[in-house]
């Protein structure tokens, strides 16, 4: 549920709940500190009020001396309401207009569970303490001084102090709500400029980029993938959009000599031999057709990924080159071509497929090779496991640019040969490549003094 | 020997017949799963060519009614599509073989073939003779005329190929399957190269030419009409 909600939102609602908290325990902490401070400051004006009257009344000569003395001195301190009670219980002054609570009056002072006593009645609140009063002129034991101090101005503040802070809290919490939104939505643009970027691409539009330099550190990791992924998809595309092109531009041409030479033998009566003739040469180029259209089929599933190697099995190269050498010797025979095997190698795959991949490479090289000359397919089994296979054949030399085309479907070196019976569809070393990487192998074309050089790495299969 | 060929698509339909027709066999052609399924019930075919995709039920479906019913006739698949799945699934129902379209005619031909010939085994000759062309398989040797012809051992095997199965024309892969174990399409003319020396030396210097190339399907080896009669 969490991870549906839009970031800008559980950003904003994190800073929310951060500042709340941090401005919440700001404030209890500057409530309890002024709290604590004031009851403070109250208790030590107790404590100089009952030590004003200590001293006043200690010089007190008669009851109604310490009345009177008391009322001059208390006049001017307003909130201050002491009571002075004999230790039989007489009372000897008391500051009409309070009551104080029984609570306090059965303290006895000096009693350690005793002090402060803070309470409130309806028109105000209190802090009372008793205290002892040596009365030495009136009375010979102890009297008690009850005294209490009017807070409520302090409470006033107090109150009105925390309502100061409640306020600057839910003000505070807010503006920094707002600032998060606003840092989120800030700090979120890249992405969005991300986002408006990958909307402008298009199958027709897949050279858009993201600005690498122009985005946060942090995200510049997804640009790069991002970019990667647009590369790659390029690549993907154009490769299709050529595959079609050249699969079209293939078809075309046999398309084209079965059209014309059906009409033009059907234009007029002709002799049965010719119908016979032209219906074989129609089913040939037609057999050309239908396996070009199959090995298509197979490229491109092995271009998707489809081609799952269907038997793997542990396979001696060698047997297979020799097999394969039995299949062309005629062929071989003919230019006098001599077939040659070196080496050894062993590997884990698919037995048609690899030999369908040699011989490949054998027919293009019986097909390029002079006369009279040698044909070496070289077997090397690696440290690691896997194997190379090479097959070399003495022919014309190839050019360096046309070296990483040569295993481009439909490529040929020599356009001119295209319809050459022997000839190929220009698919066979695509499909010897296919399967090499089927394999997890690649494959690599060199030309050096007459010697072409075509060459299959295998690794050692997985598992 | 009566075929069934269900087949939905007229004009492959309309072909497969006739060509089945004139190659000996007696044909009946269905177009749909449940007229296959009828007919093939009703029994009495050597074999049946079965479409994979067919309106009402498919090849498979039609296959596996059948042998659950316990009808053991050979089933040769057709299809467009070339998938493994698909393939091991067809062997798996019990299919004999497996074409996938487009196929040579002389291809199917050979493979039907195949297929009925399977059953019959029994006696295994032990030479083969195609007029004065004979071929000793337990010497390994080859006459023409009682004289001797000398051969590589993947010659014979050609030779072997094209006696047992005299009057057939076998196509190019089916050969290059059968005599080499190459089962893909080789992108050369060694088949051709490879007959063609055959030839010379089996038919060079007589005046009937056994070995005969049928252009556009492949090649046979029979006595020639007109020496025949």
């Amino acid at each position: 549920m969490l991870t549906r909600l839009p970031l800008t939102v559980r950003l904003t609602g994190f800073y929310l709940l951060a500042s709340t908290l941090l401005l919440l325990g700001m404030a209890a902490f500057i409530s309890s500190a002024i709290t604590h401070h004031f009851a403070e400051l109250d208790r030590e004006t107790l404590d100089d009020k009952v030590r004003l009257v200590q001293g006043i009344a200690a010089s007190a000569t008669s009851p109604q001396n310490l009345s009177d003395r008391l009322r001059d001195a208390l006049r001017n301190h307003p909130g201050l309401h002491v009571r002075i009670v004999q230790e039989d219980g007489q009372l000897l002054h008391d500051t009409a207009g309070l009551q104080f609570p029984a609570r306090l009056l059965r303290q006895t002072p000096g009693d350690p569970k005793g002090g402060v006593l803070e309470w409130h009645d309806e028109h105000s609140r209190y802090q009372g303490l008793v205290a002892r009063l040596q009365l030495p002129e009136l009375v010979a034991g102890q009297a008690r001084i009850i005294a209490a101090i009017d807070t409520a101005h302090h409470a006033h503040f107090i109150s009105s102090l925390h309502q100061s802070l409640w306020l600057y809290v839910l003000v505070g919490a807010g503006i920094s709500g707002l600032l998060g939104w606003w840092a989120t939505r800030a700090g979120l643009m890249p992405l969005r400029r991300m986002k408006a970027k990958a909307q402008t691409v298009t199958a027709h539009k897949l050279d858009q980029r993201m600005d690498v330099e122009a985005i946060p550190v942090e995200l510049a990791d997804l640009a790069h993938s991002l970019n990667d992924m647009l590369q790659r998809l390029q690549d993907d595309f154009r490769r299709l959009s050529d595959f079609s092109s050249d699969l079209a531009h293939e078809l075309r041409t046999p398309l084209n000599n079965l059209l014309t030479q059906t009409e033009v033998v059907l234009s007029r009566a002709r002799g049965l031999e010719t119908y016979r003739d032209t219906l074989a040469s129609n089913g040939e180029e037609l057999q050309r057709l239908s396996r070009m259209v199959s090995d298509m089929l197979l490229l491109a599933k092995a271009e998707n990924g489809l081609l799952k190697l269907p038997s793997p099995d542990r396979i001696d190269l060698a047997q297979e080159v020799q097999a394969l050498f039995d299949f062309y010797e005629a062929l071989a025979g003919e230019r006098k071509i001599r077939l040659l095997l070196w080496g050894q190698g062993r590997i884990t795959g698919d037995r048609l497929m690899l030999r369908r991949a040699i011989s490949n490479l054998l027919s293009n090289a019986l097909r390029h090779a002079f006369e009279d000359s040698d044909i070496v397919v070289e077997l090397q089994q690696q440290a690691a496991g896997g194997v190379h296979i090479s097959v070399a054949n003495q022919g014309e030399p190839i050019a360096p640019e046309l070296l990483p085309r040569l295993f481009d479907r439909f490529f040929r070196a020599d356009k001119a040969r295209v319809h050459l019976d022997t000839e190929g569809a220009g698919l066979g070393l695509s499909i010897t490549q296919a399967i090499a990487q089927m394999h997890g192998g690649r494959v690599h074309a060199s030309s050096d003094a007459g010697c072409n050089r075509f060459s299959i790495d295998l690794p050692q299969a997985p598992g | 020997m009566k075929i069934l060929i269900v087949e939905d698509e007229a004009k492959a339909g309309e072909y497969l017949r006739q060509g089945m027709q004139e190659a000996g066999f007696a044909v009946d052609w269905k177009t749909t799963g449940p007229d296959g399924l009828h007919a093939a019930r009703e029994g009495g075919y050597g074999l049946l060519i079965l479409d994979v995709m067919l309106p009402g039920l498919n090849g498979w479906q039609v296959l596996q009614k059948l042998r659950q019913e316990g009808h053991q006739v050979p089933v040769l698949f057709l299809t467009a599509r070339d998938e493994v799945e698909d393939r091991v699934k067809g062997l798996e129902l019990g299919a004999d073989d497996y074409l996938v379209k487009p196929f040579s005619f002389a291809e199917l031909l050979a493979r039907v073939r195949t297929i009925l010939r399977r059953g019959r085994g029994g006696t295994e000759a032990t030479t083969l003779q195609v007029a004065d062309l004979v071929l000793d398989l337990l010497r390994r040797r080859v006459t023409r005329g009682g004289k001797r012809v000398d051969l590589t051992v993947k010659e014979f095997g050609l030779l072997e190929l094209l006696m047992r199965r005299q009057g057939e024309v076998l196509p190019r892969s089916l050969i290059a399957s059968q005599v080499w174990d190459m089962n893909f399409d080789s992108d050369t003319n060694v088949i051709e190269v490879a007959v063609r020396r055959l030839r010379s030396k089996v038919d060079d210097g007589y005046e009937v030419k056994l070995i005969q190339t049928v252009r556009g399907m492949g090649y046979v080896l029979e006595l020639p009409e007109s020496a025949a009669c």
